[in-house]
């Protein structure tokens, strides 16, 4: 999916003012090739805690290739990376690269900017951002590796929010999604890369032929790591109307879903030892079929690229997430 | 219809087809190996079909199931695993489409398949076979009772490929026969063109925006070329293409098509009726030539030897198949007017050919001058009028042509040209004509296909042409392979003062 970037021009300071940056971007294009094309689509602004983050997040960047075209805004707290650790003020170290690449025999380009915040910015990042947005292009900020406080300033930029449920590590952060989402609109990537497995239990269902078993589930088993596993049951859970003791859920190193009906049972379950998943249903001395999904790039920039495509409320996903909670450690397994 | 799946609300794959049974005619052929396969495979990838899914393939070559299965495996590079699977549910029946067992033994398969997979008498007949037996596999069909559904909840589509008919009189003909066997509103009739994004992004373009459709009239617009170039030659086709010609092989449809998007009134609504009767109001509109205005409207070529993407190639009558002597258009160019109140006067240059320098689809359109240029001629040397250049392929997008000042102590003013590249502004995949149209046909919308009086109208604007290329008197230009066509073209252009673009 990735295009091969290449970096077309760059320029680093140190404890400089944010019009320098801006300085610095301006003239970088202005001597970049002219057959450049400026098609910006998005302004994607990334809240990187650790430098750990910090470095996956790049890494994330750069393999989108030119199919976002955009700015990106990489805030890192002061002294994750290279360069000065101090906190001086309105002052910041600051790298911006012009990237660009191929797409289907056009140069298309993209901009990143990298700042490390101090602590006296922590609390004002929203001034650091409006400065660099492109107008009329929405605001995506991806906070990589938590979740931002209900009065982080960075929100105030904010049309859309990524996050990923998954990479947060337990159900117990689900509440704070779920009010995060109540006050913005939300983006989940670990709700994007269990597409295939929704949209196979899905497709199970299609045809008269087994469209009237959908209603007639009444019991589901649940495998998966503990965020993805409890998110599909929550799903269900909400589009089925199904109560908790129909579930069983339990750890597993892939996801997969068994729907048992009234006459009628329906499996969803990642192939061994291959990138696709398997669907099959079978009526009880009646048709049955088999759908098989080749599971698409695992990579994080196949997540980010999927989920910048998705930048809109997801009423099914905030009622899956609201149905999650019920499954969390409290409420059972 | 069916009981509404709760699980299915807010999937991304909002266009996903019902459960059916794709029944290929010609499932041994060319198109079925190259586009068919190729298209649903893609389909099956990005997760459009549904389950509950066969493909039967019917065809003259003897083979069992396993070896159609394995054939259609093996065409393909790379098969998915879920293309793996899907092929491994294929069925295939051997047989005349002229013999009633054939399609007994079809009858027979698809109550197994229905009953087996659950895809509840659902049926699409696609007809990859050459068009002289569109008429008996319908009347075979219709003699089976497998023409019309078996219950209010299934339904049975037929596809058909084009040409339909050779003139309006065949065209009449042969829906004729279709009628007979299946209502209009279960004949798609296929153009791959009006399945490509950028053709259908003219419908976007114009009636989604409010800067465009202002502009878009006989007050601004000095006329419209539409360009449809092939560097290919005829191939293995050349007996097929003796008998078609430029005219009927492109113009007839794929220019007819993109001419209707491009002249159409603003639908109420983007759907098949809505934009089915905008564009036969707009092919009505036409000026149909009388069959002596042809020769002076019309430009009928044919390529000699020449060079094209570095390599020597033959010149049409020393391809395979086709006559030494003969008179066959590989090339045409015309000149048509439009009798309504948006377009009076403004020309529209169409022109098409095979062996051309590079394969480049599009519309542009080039707008008057300003009222007055309050720049010196030396400062406005490098200006032309403005354009909207709409390509549709390979290079799919959109180019606005303007001036602007070069930078600089001087006030020179040149144009330039701002670019939107499709593939550069999203990341979706932007899927194969057949890719689409097929979804188009099982999920049951026929806004993408063409409706039997556009076919009529189309032959009607045609019909005088043929007439006038049928004297033999009637001039071939002949053209360099790998030139923009024969000068008779360029002077086409030369008596209004204008040229044709060079893309």
């Amino acid at each position: 999916m990735a295009e091969p970037v290449t970096e077309l021009g760059s320029w680093r300071g140190e404890q400089v003012k944010v019009g320098q940056v801006l300085d610095a971007l301006a003239d970088l294009r202005r001597r970049s090739p002219m057959g450049a094309t400026r098609t910006s689509v998005v302004n994607l602004v990334v809240v990187a805690r650790t430098g750990d983050a910090a470095d996956r997040a790049a890494a994330a960047i750069a393999g989108l290739g030119g199919r976002h075209p955009g700015r990106t805004l990489m805030l890192v707290p002061a002294g994750s990376g290279s360069g000065s650790n101090g906190d001086s003020g309105d002052k910041v170290d600051a790298s911006v690269s012009l990237l660009g690449s191929e797409v289907e025999g056009h140069d298309v380009w993209s901009e990143q900017v990298t700042l490390s915040v101090g602590r006296a910015m922590a609390h004002h990042t929203d001034s650091l951002i409006e400065p660099f947005t492109l107008p009329d292009l929405p605001v995506v900020v991806w906070f990589v590796s938590d979740l931002p406080l209900a009065d982080d300033p960075v929100l105030r930029s904010a049309d859309v929010v990524l996050v990923d449920s998954k990479v947060l590590g337990d159900v117990g952060a689900f509440p704070r999604i779920a009010e995060l989402s109540r006050r913005h609109i939300v983006v989940d990537l670990s709700w994007g890369r269990l597409r295939p497995w929704r949209e196979l239990a899905a497709g199970l269902f299609d045809g008269r032929a087994f469209a009237p078993f959908v209603t007639r589930v009444r019991h589901v088993d649940v495998t998966g790591k503990e965020g993805p596993r409890h998110l599909l049951a929550g799903w269900l859970a909400s589009r089925l109307e199904l109560p908790r003791s129909a579930f069983s859920l339990s750890p597993a190193r892939h996801v997969s879903l068994a729907l048992a009906a009234e006459g009628a049972s329906f499996e969803v379950a990642r192939e061994d030892g291959k990138r696709s998943v398997r669907a099959s249903a079978s009526v009880d001395g009646g048709p049955s079929h088999t759908d098989v999904l080749t599971l698409p790039d695992a990579s994080l920039p196949w997540s980010l690229a999927d989920a910048l495509t998705r930048l809109e409320r997801d009423r099914v996903w905030e009622q899956a997430l609201r149905g999650a909670l019920v499954f969390a450690p409290a409420g059972g397994p | 219809m069916t009981e509404q799946n709760p699980l299915a609300e807010g999937a991304e794959s909002d266009r996903r087809a019902p459960p059916c049974v794709l029944v290929v005619f010609g499932a041994s052929g060319d198109l079925t190996t190259r586009k068919l396969m190729p298209a649903l495979a893609e389909l099956a990838d990005g997760r459009r079909l549904p389950a509950a899914f066969c493909v039967v393939g019917v065809a003259r070559t003897e083979m069992a199931d396993e070896d159609f299965q394995a054939r259609m495996l093996a065409d393909m590079d790379k098969p998915s695993a879920a293309w793996e699977s899907l092929v491994s549910g294929f069925r295939y029946v051997a047989g005349d489409y002229s013999h009633p067992d054939t399609f007994a033994a079809l009858k027979r398969v698809l109550a197994e398949v229905h009953a087996a997979r659950g895809t509840g008498g659902n049926v699409v007949y696609y007809l990859a076979t050459p068009p002289q037996v569109f008429g008996e596999v319908a009347a075979a069909l219709a003699a089976e009772g497998m023409s019309k559904p078996e219950d209010d909840g299934s339904f049975v589509r037929i596809v058909i490929e084009k040409p339909y008919g050779r003139d309006l009189g065949s065209a009449r003909e042969l829906d004729a026969q279709m009628h007979a066997s299946f209502d209009e509103s279960q004949i798609y009739r296929i153009d791959h063109y009006l399945g490509k994004e950028t053709v259908q992004n003219v419908l976007a373009l114009r009636f989604a925006n409010a800067i465009f459709e202002p502009i878009w009239n006989r007050r601004y617009v000095d006329h419209v070329q539409i360009t449809v170039a092939e560097s290919l030659g005829v191939g293995h086709r050349g007996s097929f293409y003796e008998g078609a010609g430029a005219l009927r092989d492109i113009v007839q449809n794929h220019v007819l098509q993109v001419l209707a998007l491009t002249l159409m009134e603003p639908p109420a609504t983007i759907d098949a009726q809505g934009i089915r009767d905008e564009k036969v109001k707009a092919l009505r509109a036409v000026d149909i030539l009388s069959v002596d205005e042809v020769g002076n409207e019309v430009v009928r070529g044919q390529y000699d030897r020449g060079w094209v993407e570095g390599g020597e190639v033959p010149a049409y009558r020393e391809e395979e198949g086709v006559a030494a002597d003969s008179r066959t258009e590989t090339y045409m160019a015309m000149r048509m007017q439009v009798d309504n109140w948006r377009w009076a006067g403004v020309p529209f240059y169409v022109r098409t050919g095979k062996r051309l320098p590079k394969r480049y689809t599009e519309v542009a359109m080039e707008f008057h001058d300003v009222p007055h240029l309050p720049f010196g001629r030396k400062d406005t040397r490098g200006l032309g009028p403005n354009a909207l250049v709409l390509r549709i392929q390979p290079d799919e997008g959109i180019t606005l042509r303007f001036g602007a000042k070069v930078p600089g102590q001087a006030f020179r003013v040149r144009s330039t040209s701002m670019d939107f590249s499709y593939g550069a502004a999203f990341m979706e995949e932007t899927p194969e004509a057949y890719e689409r149209l097929l979804l188009d046909a099982m999920v049951g919308d026929p806004t993408l296909f063409i409706r039997t009086d556009e076919v009529e109208q189309a032959w009607r604007i045609v019909d005088p042409i043929l007439e006038a290329f049928a004297d033999p008197s009637f001039p071939v230009a002949h053209y360099q392979a790998g030139t923009w066509g024969p000068r008779e073209a360029d002077r086409l252009l030369d008596r209004d003062g204008r040229r044709w673009r060079s893309p």
